[in-house]
């Protein structure tokens, strides 16, 4: 009796433990499904070749370049201050703060993380969205550089955290060493530190990208959502994730555009696929 | 003399590293039998087979059998093995809770019901651990807070409350003063009436003192077993000698 | 010498530049307290909203929002800590454990509106759950397993090894040596987890959009098969979709979620530093 219980529970918890892959795989099939009878119907060189996203124009066009571009635009820019910014205030964290300096910043970090995305677009639509309009003299503030802005903040906490933790795993004997030959503590740093870290540290920058990338209600606040090429930064462009946001709740259950937003999904589900796996790759790499 | 464990030509190995190598071995009934030898010696390895807590290494792999009352313990349910032969650790290992819930922990989960059995049956495990007379007003005391060498004794307690036939001690005194070394030695010679026990130390003094046997053990080879009043004064074997009289190890 | 004054400036600069994560949450908690601080009566937390929501309260978002999180939680958390037993009790280090283990972090990194589209298609339409409470508590689950998983494991691996020798050495089973030593001394970890869980899944919008969320119902949810408000969602729409919002609302909102998920993730670290005193061992 006891041991067939013990059975019983033992199955369960085998079954809850392999839960994630059974989420995993369906997640992809449910987009796969949708995404497969929208090609039916609509060619996917079209869609993914195609430059006009006119889901309501007769006939519809889903062509879902300019959505990649934007969110490229956005996700490019928003690493670009992100990574500079993360790396340095991991390096920070990890090597020089004191101790109290230390905990103060590790917790604004967590607090950062924790602010909901929708409130981070609500702030930057009243606060740097007009700021950027007036400083630039545009017609809009609502554009890529104002989101990745907000974004690049958002990708901060899982670039700090992460790479501070592989900052911090580079064994003393490395430090020892070089401190031993004479470097000072900063060339030990650079020198020796940060290489021996960098695996961790690109792991880190992967994940942050990855959550950049999948990144929707503040997108879909502070970028202005045209979907067009954009010609500059300052351009208003509308990313894959705020257009499923955006346009889910006007279509009709079924249709083609139903289906489309669908196809983005599962595209949107094959990068990140990507970026996690290979932001976990190096992070394996750096645990070794 | 009846054999209550017998091993036979027992070998193991982690990852790919020799830990024991074609150990052949008896333990009589009643009797506490020593295992000396330096560190990395295989004394560790040798108990933790002895009640298959070696399975919990998933690296862990052996060759040979190991009988108890005649029949391979690698055949039975590791659980039925381990309540017949408990186990005490090199540290005192209590768990984080009341002494008392700390000796009824396996007859609870043995399904043992009832305030007035379990009292009793802590009791008694308490009484031949020689903690009681210390330890029945201090009951529901954090176990933790108790000192080593109590906490050791009541991790005696603990393996006689699921009235096991065997005892294997791993190093019980590597942390104790003298003091509660010796009261955890007197407490064994006491419970020898009724259980084999097979004592391993570092301490060559306490298995002289103790055993009613004691084996060297060297590299993972069994060098040497015997009588101790043999074994310390005119051993067979050179690299015996050589550990007893502290010349290695 | 030449290489001490470039320590110098290293540093500085890297100090100024980690200063800089102060920028945001100082900013935002600045501008919402000013603007915002004076919306925060108790008529504004617990009455209804009225004149299409640009008077009045926002009750029900707030309402909403607490039911589907702690439904969200009550789901994911004993799944979760049940994967977590799994893998850290039970895997072996072989290729299933991997590709597990690949799974959690690809679902960790699933973009939230995906979430979204796979609760829309899988508990709305195919399950017939309709948008509701339970559809919107569902599709978070599954996007928090991940942290739960995580956070559980690292909860049971921190307890020490030697107390499942102890009572694996004493004949007792696997299951129950989890069920009575490992998991009693690993649930201040799992509790802390849970809650920093709970709070993040308060702020979450793309997920419950088409799953949860409702723009406007005048009374409160009956049951779980109910569309309701939610607060995230509610600072969406009323500062894009409304126009002419009174500014101060809108504030108070998101002021009122930021506190809300800053007091659940403050309890949480309040948690971790008691357990982590009392800890006995």
């Amino acid at each position: 009796m006891k041991r067939l219980f013990d059975w019983i529970i033992e199955r369960f918890i085998f079954l809850c433990g392999i839960l994630a892959v059974i989420f995993v795989a369906l997640i992809f099939l449910f987009l796969l499904r949708e995404g497969v009878s929208f090609f039916g119907s609509y060619s996917p060189i079209k869609f993914v070749g195609g430059i006009y996203w006119y889901p309501t124009s007769d006939p519809p066009q889903f062509g879902i370049i300019s959505l990649i571009v934007g969110s490229l635009f956005v996700t490019v820019l928003a690493a670009c201050l992100a990574i500079p910014l993360g790396v340095a205030t991991a390096l920070f964290i990890a090597e020089i703060a004191p101790r109290w300096l230390k905990d103060v910043l590790k917790t604004v970090i967590e607090l950062l993380a924790a602010i909901p995305s929708v409130v981070i677009g609500f702030i930057g639509m009243v606060t740097l969205v007009p700021l950027v309009r007036q400083a630039l003299n545009l017609p809009t503030g609502l554009s890529a550089f104002s989101g990745a802005l907000m974004l690049g903040f958002m990708a901060l906490p899982t670039i700090v955290t992460i790479s501070e933790d592989a900052i911090r795993t580079v064994p003393w004997s490395y430090k020892e060493g070089a401190i031993a030959l004479g470097a000072t503590r900063w060339q030990t740093m650079y020198r020796i530190i940060l290489p021996a870290a960098l695996p961790g540290i690109l792991g880190a920058v992967m994940l942050g990208v990855g959550r950049v990338i999948g990144e929707t209600m503040a997108v879909m606040m502070i970028t202005g959502n045209a979907a067009h090429i954009p010609g500059s930064v300052f351009d208003p462009v509308r990313t894959m994730t705020a257009t499923i946001a955006a346009e889910m709740g006007e279509t009709v259950r079924g249709s083609p555009h139903y289906e489309a937003l669908f196809a983005i999904g599962l595209v949107l589900f094959v990068i990140t696929f990507i970026v996690n796996f290979t932001a976990d790759t190096f992070l394996r790499k750096a645990r070794r | 003399m009846v054999e209550k464990i017998k091993v036979e030509r027992f070998t193991c190995w982690y990852y790919d590293v020799l830990a024991l190598q074609a150990i052949t071995l008896a333990v009589h009934e009643h009797e506490i039998l020593g295992i000396i030898g330096p560190a990395n010696s295989g004394k560790t390895s040798f108990i933790r087979s002895l009640n298959r807590l070696n399975d919990l290494n998933l690296t862990f792999r052996k060759q040979g059998t190991v009988l108890l009352d005649g029949k391979d313990i690698y055949a039975m349910n590791p659980e039925a093995l381990r309540r017949r032969v408990g186990m005490v650790f090199a540290m005192p290992l209590s768990l984080p809770m009341s002494v008392y819930d700390n000796v009824a922990y396996g007859p609870r989960r043995h399904g043992r019901r009832g305030k007035k059995r379990l009292d009793e049956t802590v009791e008694k495990a308490l009484v031949a651990a020689s903690l009681w007379d210390e330890m029945k007003d201090r009951l529901s005391d954090s176990a933790l807070k108790l000192s080593g060498g109590q906490q050791q004794r009541l991790c005696l307690a603990r393996t006689l409350a699921v009235e096991p036939e065997v005892i294997l001690f791993d190093e019980p005194c590597s942390g104790l003063d003298p003091i509660s070394t010796a009261k955890v030695e007197e407490t064994m010679l006491e419970l020898k009436q009724k259980y084999t026990m097979v004592l391993v130390t570092n301490n060559i003094k306490q298995a002289s003192r103790v055993s009613d046997r004691t084996a060297f053990f060297l590299s993972g080879e069994l060098v040497e077993i015997d009588v101790p009043s043999r074994l310390f004064v005119t051993p067979r074997d050179k690299r015996t000698e050589d550990y007893v009289t502290g010349r290695f190890g | 010498m030449k290489s001490r004054t470039a320590q110098r400036i290293a540093f500085a600069v890297l100090l100024a530049v980690s200063c800089v994560v102060f920028l945001p949450v100082v900013s935002i908690f600045v501008i919402l307290v000013k603007e915002g601080g004076g919306a925060l009566t108790p008529e504004f937390l617990f009455t209804m909203p009225s004149e299409g929501m640009r008077s009045g309260g926002i009750l029900p978002a707030i309402i909403g929002t607490l039911l589907i999180v702690v439904c969200a939680i009550a789901v994911t958390l004993p799944v979760g800590v049940l994967a977590a037993i799994y893998l850290n009790e039970y895997a072996k280090d072989n290729l299933l454990t991997r590709v597990i283990r690949l799974a959690i972090v690809n679902l960790a990194g699933v973009p939230s509106v995906v979430f979204g589209l796979f609760g829309l298609a899988l508990f709305v339409m195919m399950l017939n759950l309709g948008v509701s409470v339970i559809a919107g508590a569902l599709t978070l689950s599954i996007m928090e397993l991940p942290s739960i998983i995580t956070t559980s494991r690292n909860a049971l691996s921190s307890v020490p090894a030697s107390f499942r020798e102890v009572s694996l050495s004493l004949g007792v089973s696997r299951w129950r040596t989890i069920r009575h030593v490992v998991l009693p001394n690993a649930v201040p970890g799992i509790l802390t987890g849970a809650i920093l869980s709970l709070a993040r899944i308060a702020g979450e919008t793309a997920p419950i959009l088409f799953t949860a969320a409702a723009f406007y119902v005048t009374r409160l949810p009956h049951s779980l098969s109910d569309q309701v408000m939610a607060l995230p969602y509610h600072l969406y729409i009323i500062s894009t979709q409304i126009p002419n919002m009174p500014s101060k609302l809108t504030y108070g909102t998101a002021l009122t979620l930021v506190l809300l998920v800053f007091l659940m993730s403050l309890a949480a670290i309040i948690l971790r530093i008691i357990f982590r005193r009392r800890k006995k061992w």
